[in-house]
Formats: structure tokens, sequence, C-alpha cells
């Protein structure tokens, strides 16, 4: 793992003026896990890696050195980098357009045959990510709202996925969603990885990161409080790091 | 129309229902208030007639259809300006084009039109998106500059349009219409329309999808300007002169039919062909009234009970589809 070629580095990023920089690679094919108390700093993390947020010093690279910096939104899709927003709700779906629009929103480009849409371009596509992700839908006509929590948050991810992104990141990915469909969701987030993706995931459960994640990133106050990897992965080391009390 | 186009309805009857979804209750009062005519003044509503009752309606069909993309843009977009920009365009084309210059060609007419709209629905853009006025007060500015320009170059009613223009006004009025609907089809197939029903649906999703918010609204304000400045053109046919009162009684009219035609004010719902049954609706009322001999203040008093109603019966459809997905 650690000789493949790095997909995402963050080189000095301090995320509230003040705290202590850091510096991280992500490597292909690696899944990253990011943890914390609620409000310390992997929220801000990952937004910062997905352009969302200006870095406060330093900055973030698609790929390994300072090539190429990443400084919007726009331009971290561009390279390759998607987000799955966590507010499903208030930041994610389109509650008043249906499923199929709501996948195909964020490439609506990549159906254009001569320049125009074409609706079985997109239907196409969106069956190949519906037998991907089990997404359980009778007709993707239908409005976005008439799918089950978790099935939303697969039409969210096959959003995500449509970019053919090198790194994705993942906002909370199973908040509210079912048991079945979060076995579902591990599962995808596996096969990505061994496909050559990049994912950092930030979980509110520790259990979650635990299963999924190579190495898991702890934060408290604003900083990057410990990476720890293999054996090093444990609830009680991860829970001590995030209440400050290890060493 | 949107489920239509986007998947494979099975039956008959899901596309009936998008089409319900889209338009409201206004092909149903379309159907009602075309009976009433046609039974109260049969002469009128004859099908040899109906040529120059297209040309009669065409004006506020096409102020209606300008109204619509800057609404569905969201956030509070909204155009006023709408009928002054036909007035303005039509001071510009008959006085100053025709009379003045003595240009009377169709391509220096109709291209000096679209470009006049298209000009101040940039300004109204710029100052809506990237100023951040809110939008019924940025175009309430340019309501006001463009009624006292006209006014001023334009103060009283002068000035004759060439034949081809004239004939625009009758039973023909249907080909300007026809060319903003092609446009619109067109738009539809550009991944700018799903790029402009996504932000007025919700923008901060938008966002996070990746789609350039400021500029999907400050275009859907430039299409706003070149139908208005199409609108224009119909209107300066149907009167044959230039006039600088008419214009803007257009804008309230338009926006009422918009929103009669179940285009959501708050964005995102609804398309042109809405709007364009929700001004024939107004026509028809506004013509059934007239036959009685009401006065004109009792047509406002019916615009602005139909403006009320249509907002209501939306509001109303919105909650019976929500649930219906809660049964479903």
């Amino acid at each position: 793992m650690s000789d493949n070629p790095v997909s995402l580095s963050v080189l000095g990023l301090s995320l509230k003026p003040g705290a202590v920089s850091f510096d991280q690679e992500i490597r292909r094919g690696e899944i990253v896990g990011l943890a914390g108390l609620d409000g310390h700093g992997q929220d801000a993390f990952i937004e910062t890696m997905a352009g969302l947020r200006p870095p406060v010093a330093g900055h973030v690279n698609a790929g390994a050195k300072a090539d190429r910096v990443i400084r919007s939104f726009r331009q971290a899709v561009r390279s390759g980098i998607a987000y799955l927003p966590r507010d499903r709700r208030a930041t994610g779906i389109f509650p008043s357009m249906s499923i199929l629009d709501n996948f195909a929103i964020a490439t609506v480009g990549r159906d254009r045959k001569l320049g125009l849409i074409s609706p079985a371009e997109r239907r196409k596509r969106y069956d190949y990510y519906r037998d991907r992700l089990s997404i359980v839908a009778p007709d993707p006509g239908r409005m976005i709202t008439t799918l089950s929590g978790g099935n939303q948050q697969k039409v969210l991810l096959a959003r995500a996925l449509a970019h053919k992104p090198d790194v994705l990141l993942l906002n909370d990915p199973t908040r509210g969603v079912d048991i079945a469909t979060r076995r579902v969701l591990y599962s995808v987030f596996r096969e990505l990885a061994a496909e050559g993706m990049a994912l950092v995931i930030l979980s509110t459960e520790i259990e979650e990161a635990l299963v999924l994640c190579d190495r898991i990133l702890v934060f408290r106050e604003q900083e990057l409080a410990a990476s720890l990897e293999g054996a090093e992965r444990s609830s009680e080391r991860i829970i001590s790091t995030m209440f400050g009390r290890a060493a | 129309m949107t489920a239509m186009a986007t998947s494979q309805p099975t039956s008959k009857v899901p596309a009936l229902k998008a089409i319900w979804r889209q338009t409201g209750f206004a092909p149903i009062l379309f159907v009602v208030l075309l009976a009433i005519n046609i039974f109260i003044n049969p002469a009128r509503f004859s099908p040899s007639a109906w040529g120059t009752l297209i040309g009669l309606a065409a004006p506020l069909v096409g102020a209606a259809i300008a109204s619509a993309p800057a609404i569905l843009g969201g956030r509070g977009g909204i155009d006023i300006s709408v009928g002054p920009i036909m007035g303005f365009v039509n001071a510009i084309v008959v006085l100053v084009l025709i009379q003045k210059l003595g240009l009377t060609s169709p391509f220096i007419v109709v291209g000096a039109a679209v470009l006049i709209g298209a000009a101040i629905g940039a300004l109204n853009g710029f100052m809506a998106t990237i100023l951040r006025i809110q939008p019924i007060v940025a175009t309430l500015g340019t309501y006001l500059l463009l009624v006292g320009t006209t006014l001023t170059i334009l103060p009283a009613p002068t000035g004759t349009v060439p034949v081809w223009l004239k004939s625009l006004g009758g039973p023909l009025s249907i080909l300007p219409l026809g060319a903003v609907f092609l446009i619109w089809i067109g738009i539809r197939r550009l991944p700018y329309y799903d790029h402009l029903m996504a932000v007025g649906s919700d923008d901060r999703a938008a966002y996070t999808a990746g789609i350039p918010v400021t500029l999907v609204r400050f275009l859907s304000y430039v299409i706003t300007g070149v139908f208005a400045g199409v609108a224009g053109l119909m209107m300066t046919a149907l009167i044959g002169s230039a006039d600088p009162s008419i214009g803007p009684t257009y804008t309230l009219i338009a926006i009422s039919a918009v929103a009669l035609g179940g285009v959501s004010l708050a964005g995102g719902r609804g398309g042109l062909l809405g709007a364009a049954i929700g001004a024939i609706d107004i026509f028809l009322l506004q013509s059934a009234l007239t036959f009685f001999n009401f006065s004109t203040f009792v047509l406002q008093i019916a615009y602005g009970a139909i403006l009320v109603i249509a907002i209501v019966l939306t509001a109303l459809q919105d909650r019976w589809l929500g649930r219906m997905r809660g049964a479903a």
C-alpha cells in the first residue's frame, strides 16, 4: 500500500489560525478514516480537501507534490476529487426532481450526444450504478423523495461515482442508513478501493472506522492528534485520543 | 414533461400526471374558459377567427414565457422589468430603427430586439446574482429606468411598422411564439436546463453537486431578457406603432399567468408550457369579461383574484402530491 502512487496530499495544512499544521498523503487503494469529537476539525478537514473551505494555511494537492493545488470545489471536481456531503436533506438531494435527474445532475455533460442531452444515454449510465449499488427503485422517473433514506444515499453516492473520481471523500455516508444498506455500502467501498480509488471516510461511529479503514486520523481541537495504522487501531486508543488523554 | 423526456412511461397515465404536475390547474381552467367563451361569443371564437385571437394573445403569452426562466432559478428570482423591456424594444424599434434610421430589414429589427433584451437581461442578472441585490429590487430599478427612458425618447404614441412586422400581429404571430418554444425545447435538451431546475430546487445542494450556481442564475436572466425582447416585437406587431404606455402593463399580468400556469414562484418547478397556458387562461378571462362590458377595473380585480387562487391551488396540489407520495 505504501508504494502506491499518491492520489491526494496536504502540505502544511492548518484548520484554524494558530493550530499546528500537518502533512498527509492519501494513496491509491487506501481507505482512510477520520474520527474525532464533533466539531474538532475532521469536518473542516474533509471540506477543505473537497475545496469547499479555503485552508487557513498550507494547501491541498491532487497528486503528490504541489503541482495541482486545489483552490475551489469545481477545481477539485475537475482534478478527480468527488465529495458526498453530510446533510442529505439540506445539501444532497433535490426533492422536486426525479431519481434519474438527481443521479445525473452533477455530470449532465456526459449524457450529451451531438451537444444535446440523450435520455437513453442517461438511463444507461444510471442502470450501471443501480446494479452496482443495488439501488432499490421501481421507476427512475419517480421523485427521489419516494425512496428510503438508504436508497437516497445510494443515489447520491452514484452521483459522486459518476464523476469517475480518483479520490472519494465521504462525509458520514452511513448516517441514518439501515443496517442492510450499510453492508452494501461497505462492500462497495472495499471494491472501489480494490480498483484503485482512494477513499476518505468521515465516520461518527468508531466501529465503522475500525471495520472499514486501513488508517484512522483522529482529530482534536482542530489539529491532527494521531494517525493510527494496523494494530494501533483500537477503539480504546481512538477514544482516548479523541478526549486528549493519550500521550 | 421532465418525467416524460427522461423516463420511458409504461402507460399514458404517468405522462398525463407529469403534465399535470407541471402545469397545475391551468389546462382545466383553459377548457372551462374556452367553453364559456365559445358559448357566449361563437362568432369571435369560430375556427376562422383563431388566427386573429392568437395574434391578440401573443404578446401576453410572450411576456409570460419570458418571465418564467428567472423565476425557475429560485431563491426569489423574478424579473419584473419584462413589461418595460417590451415597451423599450417597441420604442427603439419603431422610433429609432424604422423611423429615424430607416432600417426595416427583419434581420436587423429582430437582431436588435434580441440584443436589447439580452443586454438588459445581463444587467438584471449582474445585479441579482453578482452584486446579489434582491432580484425584485434590482429589476424594479431596471423597471423604473426603462419606463423613464422610454417616456423620454417617446412621450406620445407615434410611428408605423413595415408590412412584414405588421403581418406578424395576425395569424402569423404563431411564428415568433413557435420560435421561442423551439429555442426553449433546445435549451431543455442542454445540460443547462437540468442545472437551472436543480438550482431552483435547492441551491445549496446544487453547489455541492458542482453546479456553477451564479452562472446558471445569471443566464436565466439573460434568457428572460431575450424572450422579453421577442415579446416586445410581438407587441409591436400587434399595435403597429410605438406606444410608451402599453409595455409596462404586461409585467404583473405575466407574473399572474406564470403562477397560474403552475410555475412555483419559489423556483425549480414548472415550465414554459404551463406559463403559456396560464397566459391564454388570462386572455380568455379577459375576453369573456370584456364581452359582458365589465370595466377594466373589474378586470384588475379578476387578475388579483386569479393570482391568489392560483397560488393556493398550487400549494394544495403540492400537499396532495405529497400525500400520494406518503401513501406509495
